[in-house]
């Protein structure tokens, strides 16, 4: 694996077995790629570390490799620990898209679906643009996941990886139906056709595209991220310094 | 010593963590390897426990990290932020705490039957 700096005297064999146990980790693990990089560069560094420490006059550097690759576990455990911060990283990014590019769908539909000016109040804004209730789930679901992820857990209840996961298919889905109801409406209503619908059907569809990616990715992580069996205290290590 | 079963630690983690930061400024390994001598040998624990709780405080902005070059390496390190100190001080006191109590019970010896 590129990037790799071991000690000068390291052999190749012992390089080798440390890419080889990385790539591996590298393949089994799923979220943000920055996150995923970030995840195996500092974990790269620690591996290094634990074989200089491991290194001694008594052990070759092949047993020094072995030897800290077991203390930092099978790749599939370390995989394992990783998979709810990758997970709830994911939700994270993902929700914070959706609010992020909102408004850019948003504002074209509000231009033009909005209720002719004499129809004022909110029920001639429910008229006009139905999905306005969904609207306010999706945003509640996001902006409690976000809070319920980030800085004010210290405060409030942790959401586990598994919630977040699931208020991101929330979200996903709420924008999916959101965005076919208003093409639906626009194209089955006798509105004249209008540049603007361009636009809005434009950025509606993108943002189906997305949201279809995302109801996949979402549903296959959390899949994957459901508690199996417990494990023994030790299970994660192939190595118990022998 | 043994180490001790990881979910013996359950709900300690994050101050044991916070604790060693409390030092300076140490990366993750560096960290293991701090809760492991300090414990003589209690508290080995799996790679897999310490990164992801690390990132954790991170989030809740207790520790704050940073990116260096050292050797042409790229390193993570940890650091406690001033909420990291307030919260190292509260955890300290509900551990004073806990552990008096816990001590009370487990502490206790029965009297000896008496004829």
């Amino acid at each position: 694996m590129a990037g790799h700096r071991l000690t000068t005297k390291a052999g190749t064999h012992a390089q080798s077995r440390v890419d080889a146990y990385l790539g591996e980790l590298a393949h089994l693990l799923r979220g943000p790629r920055r996150r995923r990089a970030r995840i195996l560069a500092e974990l790269r560094d620690g591996l290094d570390q634990a074989i200089a420490d491991h290194t001694t006059d008594e052990r070759t550097e092949d047993q020094a490799v072995e030897s800290a690759i077991g203390r930092f576990g099978t790749p599939r455990a370390v995989a394992d620990a990783f998979a709810g911060e990758l997970a709830t990283a994911y939700a994270r990014h993902t929700i914070a898209w959706y609010i992020a590019t909102g408004p850019l769908v948003g504002v074209w539909w509000l231009l033009l679906l909005q209720p002719h000016p004499w129809r004022t109040g909110l029920l001639a804004l429910l008229a006009a643009i139905p999905v306005l209730p969904l609207i306010t789930v999706a945003i509640a679901t996001a902006a409690g996941t976000l809070a319920t992820t980030g800085r004010l857990i210290r405060w409030l209840p942790e959401a586990s990886p598994d919630r977040a996961l699931t208020a991101t298919i929330a979200v996903a889905a709420l924008a999916l139906v959101g965005d076919l109801t208003v093409i639906t409406l626009y194209l089955r209503s006798a509105e004249p056709a209008q540049p603007l619908a361009i636009l809005a059907i434009g950025a509606s569809l993108i943002r189906i595209a997305c949201s279809v990616v995302t109801l996949r990715h979402a549903t296959l992580m959390r899949r994957n991220s459901t508690p199996a069996a417990p494990e023994a205290p030790d299970a994660g290590r192939h190595d118990a310094r022998r | 010593m043994l180490p001790m079963r990881p979910e013996l630690l359950k709900g300690h983690l994050d101050a044991l963590l916070l604790a060693v930061l409390e030092a300076g400024p140490q990366h993750g390994y560096a960290v293991i390897e701090a809760l492991r001598t300090s414990s003589d040998g209690a508290l080995d624990l799996p790679t897999g426990t310490v990164y992801p709780a690390l990132h954790r405080l991170e989030r809740a902005g207790l520790i704050a990290s940073d990116w260096q070059t050292v050797n042409g390496r790229r390193r993570r390190a940890y650091q406690l932020t001033p909420s990291g100190h307030v919260a190292l001080g509260e955890q300290r006191a509900v551990w004073d705490q806990f552990s008096t109590a816990v001590t009370a019970v487990l502490g206790r010896r029965a009297w000896p039957a008496t004829v």
